[in-house]
């Protein structure tokens, strides 16, 4: 029984890898988008400028604290009232990018309030100016902080980019969904999704738990 | 060199620095001590604008400390700024943490730098040490470290803030050994500190402060054997039985 399955199912394998490719550069291109963006925003939010701090503070509550389906709906099916038209796949990535800037913001953010005060003013009275300190002082010192939850923040949005399929991106869930309608053995079609994603998303897995054990190896050398 | 006039702070309600008038000459050592919570800190942070005055005119080496206009950069690099915790940059070694403003902010030549650097870390005992993570070393070595990442920038102007209140006793005198020398070369300190045989050594004045007022300024010898005030009396009484 399995073993006709596992014919058909070899023969999805085409789509399957298509959905591969698709998840994979939905998330890569959100990650690096959404780095940038959250480092960005997570400096501004760590410093001293109370305006921007609180605006972007507003839209990461908002972010987070709505369903990322929603988000997604609003720019696939609401943008286009406004005249704003996008295709299934940058919409993806834009409410991707979007989700995961706003969790590296406040990730980022944390780590650079979490060098103690003591580090800005010894800079700062050295005569740094505000980039240098940010550049040679606090930075440094932050990534501790701030890398082991990245990357564990990199899973998170890797697995989160599978609810896209909803708008019609054929990624690797889609792919699922579009097998298990030929094939009616969802434990095997969705098995293999999962397996999927796993892969890709153990290496990560991986790397943030090795992150946590340097960086208190060198946390307690420092 | 240093110029208070009419300068007061506050923090909100508390009012930090009262009526402030204050001049400290080139090469003049001067010793801040009073009770805690007096202002101490404030009074040294206000002058390279660690803190912000809210009145009165701050002139430091030429600058108005408060005008809008004033290079901060440039202010800041005539001053070293010891503080109480060291903050030494726990990723650095001793060597990089002596150069980065050197390199950084007067924008000296890499090898220039550390030859400058190893020269003043030989210069506070600790030329055998500069390869060492401040982790690596004791509290005094830090914070001679510390000082020395001050000389590096070759300020006018050094500000002490308890430099060694945060040490074992046992290394309290290597620390004040190089503070010393420095005022001794002519160096122009402004030292918060109750370390009474160290402000007796160099100090041309001592400042008493209490409730972010001047109380007393006078050279140690009138302000130990006769303080006109009768707090600067209590204050004195106390720790000097310590
Ligand atoms: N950033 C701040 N915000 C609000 N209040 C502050 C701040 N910094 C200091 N203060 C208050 O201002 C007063 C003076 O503080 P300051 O640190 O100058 O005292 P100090 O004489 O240095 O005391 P200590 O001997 O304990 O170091 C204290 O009452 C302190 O609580
Ligand atoms: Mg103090």
């Amino acid at each position: 029984m399995w073993g006709f399955y596992f014919e058909q199912l070899i023969d999805s394998l085409p789509i399957f890898l298509k959905g591969l490719w698709i998840t994979a550069s939905v998330s890569g291109l959100s990650l690096i988008a959404g780095s940038i963006i959250g480092f960005f925003w997570g400096i501004i939010r760590g410093g001293k400028g109370r305006i921007l701090r609180r605006l972007i503070g507003a839209w990461v509550d908002l972010i987070r604290g709505t369903p990322f389906l929603v988000q997604i709906f609003v720019i696939f099916f609401i943008f286009p009232e406004a005249g704003i038209n996008l295709e299934a796949f940058p919409a993806a990535v834009i409410a991707l990018t979007n989700l995961a800037a706003c969790f590296i913001c406040e990730i980022v953010a944390g780590g650079i309030q979490a060098v103690p005060s003591g580090q800005k003013e010894a800079a700062t009275a050295s005569g740094l100016s505000a980039y240098q300190r940010l550049r040679y002082v606090i930075l440094p010192q932050s990534m501790r902080t701030i890398l082991p939850p990245l990357v564990g923040q990199y899973v998170l949005t890797i697995k989160d980019s599978s609810i896209v399929s909803v708008i019609g991106v054929i990624d690797v869930t889609r792919a699922g969904w579009l097998t298990v309608q030929r094939i009616p053995e969802g434990v095997l079609v969705f098995g293999l999704v999962g397996i999927l994603y796993f892969v890709i998303c153990y290496p990560l897995i991986q790397l943030s738990s090795n992150l946590e054990k340097r960086m208190t190896v060198v946390a307690t050398r420092l | 060199m240093i110029t208070f006039s009419n300068v007061n702070k506050w923090f909100g309600d508390l009012h930090v620095l009262r009526d402030i008038n204050l001049s400290v000459g080139a090469g003049e050592v001067m010793v801040v001590c009073g009770p805690s919570g007096s202002g101490k800190s404030t009074l040294i942070r206000c002058i390279n604008r660690l803190e912000q005055i809210e009145e009165g005119d701050l002139i430091v080496d030429g600058m108005n400390v408060h005008d809008r206009k004033v290079n901060m950069t440039q202010l800041r690099a005539e001053i070293g700024f010891i503080f109480q915790q060291f903050n030494l940059y726990p990723h650095m070694t001793a060597l990089e943490n002596v150069i980065l403003a050197p390199t950084k902010v007067r924008k000296m030549k890499k090898d220039e730098a550390d030859k400058l650097g190893r020269e003043t870390l030989k210069r506070v005992g600790l030329g055998d040490k500069v390869d060492s993570y401040p982790a690596q070393l004791s509290g005094g070595q830090q914070q001679r470290v510390a000082i020395a990442r001050g000389l590096c920038m070759r300020p006018k102007i050094m500000l002490f803030d308890e430099p060694t209140s945060a040490l074992d006793p046992e290394m309290i005198n290597e620390v004040l050994e190089v503070m010393v020398n420095l005022a001794k070369e002519g160096m122009t300190m402004i030292v918060v500190t109750h370390e009474m045989g160290f402000a007796r050594e160099v100090a041309e004045r001592i400042l008493f402060m209490d409730e972010g007022q001047i109380v007393e300024i006078a050279p140690p010898e009138e302000f130990f054997t006769k303080p006109k005030s009768e707090r600067t009396k209590l204050f004195l009484s106390k720790i000097l039985t310590h």
